[in-house]
């Protein structure tokens, strides 16, 4: 009688617990970060850079169609605002099995689409294997969701529960999740395969003057209107799952309007004139801001590190055409002369206004799961130096001209391939032409469309390049850029493999190289945190001492923001599973 | 008559079947191709850009993707597909096409009502110190190009504390219903790009008006109306401008293309929604319908133009009718 009645006492208390759990996820502890309990209505006006292409996120890659998803969908896990940890959102808990392969998420319960429509597991299971496993959907992202050239699948245990099952232990798995926003079954069904329409047919569900109550999602704001070229506008999703520290419903604001500017200047002009209430800035345009901010306009410049973002760097192709140049880019004695002839705090505070630091080597340093302080592998900038090791690696001046000979007759001269149209590239190449100059190198500028650098880069029709890759919180992420042999590691491009998928040129690989490679392979299934970050510790010396690519510098984030407004944290632009939105209140 | 326009109409079908020809070749000769915009993107990978090339047919032969489109233009008005909209081409346009003939219309209206006037001030008084201060703002307005005229514009309003620094509307009205507010809203933005884009075409409007006044002032049935004792309004408006102002109706419609091409830098720097940035976006990235089709539009209006300044002349002058 007496266990009768702690049973049911105890499942009592089990049901309690588990309708406690169906609760919305509080958002609290953002002390740190300047965020205050706010109050509910207003409107918050931010800048498009253009028209979206598209209203279904996964119709096309754009960043402007990003930033207007990211406020329209959630994903399973969320970053935390302060720390970037992996924190819940659709997904209430998971459980990972020991052998680091099966994933089961519980997905929070009581979430319901903008519609109305409950939100469950088929949704997710939905939006995986038809969506984002669809190799004809522009932006899906069935490369990372297949293994062993099979989908990976999403299977429905009950309303609420995911499993998945992998074929290999894929620690970065969760933060591959984060990418991805979950679609509404109810409303996609009839554009996919199991809804009877043809793969590519995807692309063409909700083409932006498709009617709004046909967008439908679980993020803190629903679509309310677009106006072709001029303004997308938000209002509130009454059903959103999150509220703040007190309990008040997230988001604060009643409307979220986008206004569609693509002329950077002309954005500042509306920011000024009050039409846009935050702004993201480059470091040219922060004088003129901070000094209106100090002269009394009502408004706040406000710079913070940035974990994500692009550092610049300047790569020798390893497989330059002209062989003695090549022979010379792949000797580390070059690179490393190079990199002490390189000035970098007068790029920083000449062409960055000072607002941007030493960077890593392929983590950025606010990363705190993974960065190993590599600063002192940078060196410093010491042009005597640079010559007398070029000297010594037998590159001297022998016919008088001022500039090194590679042989007989053949000066030390090579392009450097960078980017035209942007505020910082050739202002970089300027200072790196005028360095190396002075110790008997000549650079030839060669002025090309930023858009195009990636391209050129993987044709390998270049002797030096200037260019950024992104900073992940993950070095997982970046794999494809760092590890020899990836499909974006252009400044040796022999190592490539013969097909796309194949396993790489080892052969070929300096030893250096091949211990990175073998880093990224045992990392990319190794499920102990601990042993990652061992691993990816030895990359990051492995990358400062042997300088594949030259690190210049890590810019940092500037934002505008209108006084009006508060628990104002940067706007990260598109970074999915990170939207500080919600907290925005007007004051 | 009617044969003439029958017969210009019939001639521009095969010159534009030439140009569209020429057009899609020069789209093509461009290096790159339309998806490499992407491959900065941590989402792409290769084969999703062999799979975006091959549901926009990128993968066939250009010959092929040519004649692909054109039968889709003759046999169902098919202009084909934007690639960065997701959506067919008429489609996008349509949405522009509108603003942009509304602010190239008002633009139009402005030069004309203010160079016409200006020109026959100024050839009626040549010697004077109003002709010379309207001379000299003349050159001043064909110097300064259009979009920096409207930063000049646009950097006075902001420091006198204005809003309306850009595009057609305050951001409240953007999408609100019609009524006199949003119309007072609209004029008080309407301005900036009508007056920078008009000002240019002010002064040479002004010259051309000027000197074909001149050259009609000396003419002999000017001086016989002034001996028969014409008022002098009726000189001027009667015989001189009526004849002077031929060489102005051929310039207005070579004028027509400048709908498309003629405002893309000041639109971008105002983000008034025109056609303009369209076609400079299709080109860069390579939107190959959009652009083809922005191009052919541009070539019809000149051919639509020159026909309809010969109508006009047509009826303007009898000479060109009987000739």
């Amino acid at each position: 009688m007496r266990h009768k009645g702690i049973l049911a006492l105890t499942l009592l208390l089990a049901a309690t617990l588990s309708t406690a759990a169906a609760a919305p996820k509080k958002v609290s502890g953002y002390e740190s970060l300047g965020v205050v309990a706010g109050k509910s209505g207003g409107n918050l006006t931010l800048a498009l850079g253009d028209s979206p292409q598209s209203l279904n996120y996964y119709g096309a890659i754009d960043n402007n169609l990003g930033l207007i998803s990211q406020q329209l969908f959630d994903t399973l896990v969320e970053f935390n605002y302060a720390t970037y940890k992996l924190e819940p959102a659709l997904a209430e808990s998971w459980t990972v099995s020991p052998d680091g392969k099966v994933y089961t998420f519980k997905l929070r319960q009581g979430v319901k689409w903008s519609d109305g429509e409950d939100f469950t597991a088929d949704d997710v299971a939905f939006t995986f294997d038809q969506i984002v496993e669809n190799p004809e959907a522009r932006a899906g992202d069935a490369e990372t969701f297949s293994q062993g050239g099979k989908k990976i699948p999403f299977d429905v245990v009950d309303k609420y529960t995911i499993k998945v099952t992998l074929q290999k232990p894929t620690p970065a798995f969760l933060l591959q999740l984060r990418a991805s926003f979950i679609m509404p079954k109810h409303k996609l069904l009839k554009y996919s395969v199991a809804g009877g329409a043809k793969p590519a047919d995807i692309n063409n569900a909700w083409p932006t003057n498709v009617a709004p109550s046909e967008v439908v999602g679980t993020g803190p704001f629903k679509l309310a209107s677009y106006t072709t070229g001029q303004k997308v506008s938000l209002v509130r999703n009454p059903n959103y799952w999150k509220v703040d520290a007190k309990g008040t419903k997230l988001p604060y604001l009643d409307s979220l309007d986008f206004l569609i500017i693509r002329d950077p200047q002309a954005q500042v002009a509306q920011f000024l004139a009050g039409n846009i209430d935050q702004l993201n800035i480059t470091g040219a345009q922060f004088p003129d801001l901070k000094q209106k901010e100090v002269s009394g306009a009502p408004f706040k410049v406000i710079r913070s590190t940035a974990l994500f973002g692009s550092p610049p760097f300047l790569a020798f192709n390893f497989d330059a055409k002209d062989a003695a140049l090549a022979k010379v880019f792949s000797d580390l004695r070059f690179r490393d002369a190079m990199q002490s002839a390189l000035n970098r705090q007068r790029m920083i505070d000449t062409v960055y206004n000072g607002l941007a630091s030493l960077p890593g080597h392929g983590v950025a340093p606010a990363n705190k799961a993974f960065y190993v302080n590599t600063k002192s592998s940078l060196g410093d900038f010491d042009l005597k130096a640079a010559g007398a090791a070029l000297d010594a690696m037998g590159l001297k001046d022998t016919d008088g001209d001022g500039v090194r000979n590679i042989a007989k007759g053949k000066n030390l001269e090579f392009d450097l391939t960078y980017g035209t149209d942007s505020s910082v590239y050739p202002a970089l190449a300027t200072i790196i032409q005028n360095d190396f100059k002075q110790i008997g190198v000549k650079v030839n500028l060669q002025g090309i469309l930023a858009k195009n650098l990636l391209s050129t880069g993987l044709s390998g029709n270049y002797e030096a390049i200037l260019h950024a890759f992104g900073d992940q919180p993950d070095p997982e992420l970046r794999r494809p850029i760092w590890e020899p042999g990836g499909a974006l590691y252009y400044w040796h491009r022999s190592l490539q493999p013969a097909n796309d998928g194949g396993t790489p040129n080892i052969a070929k690989m300096f030893p250096w190289e091949k211990e990175i490679y073998n880093i990224f392979e045992t990392a990319a299934v190794t499920p102990d945190a601990g042993q990652r970050k061992a691993l990816y510790t030895r990359w990051q010396l492995l990358f400062a001492h042997n300088l594949p690519v030259i690190p210049l510098l890590k810019p940092e984030n500037i934002g505008a923001v209108s006084n009006k407004y508060g628990n104002y944290i940067y706007n990260l632009g598109v970074i999915p599973g990170y939207n500080p939105v919600p907290l925005i209140y007007v004051k | 008559m009617l044969s003439f326009i029958l017969r210009r109409v019939l001639g521009m079908l095969p010159t534009l079947l030439i140009i569209s020809a020429i057009c899609f070749l020069v789209i093509k000769l461009q290096p790159g191709s339309f998806t490499d915009q992407y491959l900065e993107d941590p989402r792409f990978t290769k084969e999703t850009a062999a799979a975006i090339a091959r549901q926009l047919g990128l993968d066939q032969p250009p010959v092929v993707q040519y004649f692909h489109w054109l039968a889709g233009v003759v046999t169902h008005f098919d202009f084909g597909y934007s690639f960065l909209q997701n959506r067919p081409v008429v489609t996008v346009i349509g949405e522009l096409l509108g603003w942009t003939v509304f602010i190239a219309f008002f633009t139009l209206v402005f030069s004309w009502l203010v160079a016409i006037p200006l020109g026959i001030y100024t050839a009626f008084n040549r010697h004077s110190v109003g002709s010379q201060i309207i001379g000299f703002l003349g050159y001043l307005g064909l110097a300064i190009p259009d979009f920096l005229a409207a930063l000049l514009i646009v950097a006075l309003v902001l420091r006198l504390g204005g809003t309306n620094v850009g595009g057609l509307f305050s951001p409240n009205f953007i999408d609100a219903p019609w009524s006199w507010a949003r119309v007072l809203d609209l004029l008080n933005h309407l301005w900036i790009p009508v007056l920078a884009v008009g000002l240019e075409g002010v002064a040479g409007l002004m010259r051309q008006m000027r000197a074909s006044m001149l050259d009609v002032l000396g003419q002999d049935y000017v001086r016989t109306a002034r001996a028969k004792g014409a008022r002098p309004q009726q000189v001027i408006w009667r015989h001189a401008v009526r004849n002077a102002i031929n060489p102005l109706i051929s310039l207005a419609g070579l004028s027509l293309p400048t709908l498309i091409s003629g405002t893309i830098i000041i639109s971008i720097v105002l983000n008034l929604p025109t056609i303009g940035p369209l076609l400079y976006d299709s080109l860069v990235n390579k939107d190959q319908y959009m652009a083809l089709t922005l191009l052919m539009m541009s070539a019809f209006l000149l051919l639509i133009g020159n026909l309809l300044s010969d109508i006009a002349l047509a009826w303007a002058d009898p000479r060109v009718r009987y000739a």
